[in-house]
């Protein structure tokens, strides 16, 4: 266990090294300094900027700093906003990303099972059907698109919503039901044909023929065993539950790190959308790192060395 | 086999079948194509997304109007209306629709052609009206209180007589007087553009990359593989934002963006079905009989791994559809005055409190195609492999 840990952990370190390169370079790549501007600036004061950001340095050398500087966890200052870290925008902005993320996350797990396990148990009858019409229109929607729409139909013409911010608790309804829109459809969908192959097993009907509970039946025999495929995708959910967050916080006018995302992009603030995309990409290994161990935890006949392989 | 019975050469009774040749059995191509036909939301998905294409690339030709002509002065006209009609002393009547969200009146006639803007005396800012005059009978537009009413010198109101659906702007037009259905139908050209390209792209570097992991197999195949867990590690929506980032906003950059990018997912399902396929004994046969590597990949191995790769192939189509959208959503893609459907829909969340007619039709431009490349996707991959139908 804790050498696969440790095995997984050093290859999120490469990956990420992959990635800071990446994003270094590509970064690097883009015409025009980050002090180009309408307003031309001095020579001297444009070189004494390049002088305090160390960007008067040959590349090579500015890339081993802004490596150095990750290793403690320093992102560097923010291109745009004199005075600003990376590091203070995404603590700024990390509450509300989590807080809208986890409750989308148990939006995910706390509609889309019970709706696929309701869907598979009345297979082919009306709740299925009803269940299985709304998913396919959940998959097909845009996030963007299920958050303007809402907005229009609860916030302005029902207003029984805040249209954005969140100041009131009602103010979450809508960001996370577009968040998390897409995925429980998914995970309900993902969890009614997985029940219904579990139904279909041996051990099923031994069960029945047990004369056990129906309950204990579905909960210890069919759920458990169907679920790992929805415990397999969750990593995923993570990941584009936070891309998704871009546009939803944008939308909603959200002060997280998404909007601190586009913000920056739109600003061509650099530092910044390398520090995010860097953060990103660490808080995303960690989550995907902790399904996995999850996944053995549920599942004790998956052998851990077989994963990393 | 020299004595033939002669009873064996007596005529059968006219009701006797000869026992029927079966008919050869139907091949792949066949099989695929009937499953297909069968699959009702698929066949009306393949007729939606013909008709789309079709529109979407002729549709622009047929209509008067451009995707970047502005006329401010018949900005955020709605694509139907309840038209009013005012009679004067010389029995002229002017029909006319009541904008309310702006309070203009905008001439018409009876068919719903959009004549013009109708020019008011001076506004009353204070007691928020607007006289219009109409020959000898003078119109009092009467905005204090909402919904706006339109109020005779007698102080009769003038009711509407009827809705008229806006012949000249099928769809309406946008905040700077631009006709939305043609942007509508640029759009599509964009997002279908940007959607096959990147697909094609994707699914030729996919196909490499994947084959050759797949079939060299060994080091060659870890090294292969452990690039892609690393470029999948991080949303692919986030490459494509950074490249997009690097090479400006445009169509050409969205297409290399996108292309570059989504190829993994390709490159995974190739290398898993070459993985199966190589050890079968006809790749065996063509090794011994001196095929090059390059031969058996293309025609041994390929060629019986396509049923996963069309399926993949058409699942990429709608995310690609959907990244370009998501990236003119939040101002990455296409350069104004140039429309897709993500920008369409961005310009219309600006006005969704006035106009939410603006919204509804790039939103339901997207999710509908979305929804046909969904259904075609389950339905092919039902017809081309049975096994993964759920």
């Amino acid at each position: 266990m804790l050498t696969y840990i440790l095995n997984r952990l050093g290859m999120m370190l490469v990956t990420l090294w992959a990635i800071v390169t990446l994003t270094f370079f590509l970064m690097h790549a883009v015409p025009g300094g980050p002090f180009v501007s309408e307003r031309m600036l001095a020579p001297e004061i444009a070189a004494a900027l390049n002088a305090k950001y160390g960007l008067n340095l040959p590349i090579w050398e500015q890339y081993l700093n802004y490596l150095g500087r990750i290793l403690t966890f320093d992102l560097g200052p923010s291109f745009k906003y004199p005075g600003v870290s990376i590091n203070s925008m995404i603590a700024a902005g990390l509450p509300v990303t989590l807080q809208t993320g986890l409750l989308a996350v148990i939006c995910v797990v706390a509609l889309g099972v019970p709706l696929g396990v309701i869907a598979a148990l009345n297979r082919n009858r009306w709740p299925d059907t009803t269940v299985m019409f709304i998913a396919t229109l959940g998959v097909a929607i845009p996030s963007y698109v299920i958050a303007t729409v809402s907005i229009y139909v609860f916030a302005l013409r029902l207003g029984w919503v805040p249209t954005f911010g969140l100041d009131d608790w009602r103010g979450y309804f809508l960001p996370v039901f577009a968040l998390s829109g897409f995925w429980i459809s998914f995970v309900s969908r993902l969890t009614r044909s997985s029940l219904l192959e579990t139904l279909d097993q041996d051990y099923m009907t031994t069960a029945r023929a047990k004369g056990l509970r129906k309950g204990q039946i579905l909960i210890k025999h069919g759920l458990r065993n169907s679920l790992l495929p929805v415990v397999t995708v969750l990593g995923p959910v993570v990941a584009n539950l936070i891309t998704g967050s871009f546009v939803i916080e944008q939308i909603f006018a959200l002060p997280g790190i998404g909007r601190q995302f586009v913000l920056s992009i739109t600003n061509r603030d650099y530092t910044a959308i390398m520090g995010i995309t860097i953060f990103y990409a660490a808080v995303l290994m960690l989550m995907i790192l902790i399904v996995d161990l999850l996944y053995v935890w549920l599942d004790p006949r998956i052998k851990l060395t077989k994963a990393t392989a | 086999m020299t004595d033939i019975s002669p009873e064996m050469w007596a005529k059968l009774p006219a009701d006797e079948k000869a026992t029927p040749v079966p008919p050869p059995a139907p091949t792949y191509g066949q099989e695929v194509r009937r499953r297909l036909w069968a699959n009702k939301p698929a066949v009306v998905s393949i007729v939606f997304i013909v008709l789309l294409v079709i529109a979407a690339f002729f549709g622009p030709y047929l209509s008067p109007h451009t995707y970047y002509k502005q006329d401010l002065k018949l900005a955020n006209i709605p694509p139907f209306f309840e038209t009013y009609a005012v009679t004067d002393g010389a029995g002229e009547t002017t029909r006319f629709f009541l904008n309310a969200s702006n309070f203009n009146l905008y001439e018409v006639d009876a068919e719903g052609n959009m004549l013009g803007l109708l020019r008011g005396g001076r506004k009353d800012i204070i007691k928020k009206s607007q006289p219009y005059e109409f020959g000898d009978q003078t119109l009092t537009l009467d905005y204090s209180k909402l919904p706006a009413r339109l109020v005779l010198e007698d102080g009769s109101e003038v009711r509407p007589t009827g809705w008229a659906w806006n012949k000249t702007y099928l769809f309406g037009t946008d905040q700077l007087g631009r006709d939305i259905l043609v942007r509508q139908l640029y759009g599509a050209q964009i997002s279908l553009t940007v959607a096959f390209v990147a697909t094609l792209v994707n699914f030729f570097i996919g196909v490499f990359y994947g084959g050759i992991a797949g079939y060299m197999g060994g080091k060659v195949d870890a090294v292969m593989m452990r690039i892609v867990e690393i470029i999948s590690t991080i949303p692919l929506t986030l490459y494509v934002v950074l490249l997009m980032v690097v090479f400006d906003s445009g169509l050409v950059s969205i297409i290399i963006a996108i292309g570059s990018v989504f190829w993994v997912d390709m490159a995974r399902i190739v290398r898993g079905q070459i993985l199966g396929l190589k050890s079968q004994d006809y790749v065996a046969a063509a090794r011994t009989m001196g095929a090059s590597p390059a031969r058996i990949l293309t025609r041994h191995l390929l060629p019986n791994s396509i049923g996963p790769i069309i399926v993949t192939l058409t699942m990429l189509i709608p995310s690609a559809i959907f990244i370009e959208s998501f990236m003119s959503f939040i101002g990455l893609g296409v350069t104004p005055p140039l429309a897709s459907w993500g920008s369409l829909t961005s310009e219309a969340v600006e006005t969704l409190r006035a106009y939410p007619h603006q919204l509804f039709f790039p939103a339901a431009a997207i999710s509908l195609t979305m929804f046909a490349f969904n259904f075609l996707g389950d339905g092919l991959r039902d017809a081309l492999d049975p096994r993964l139908s759920r």
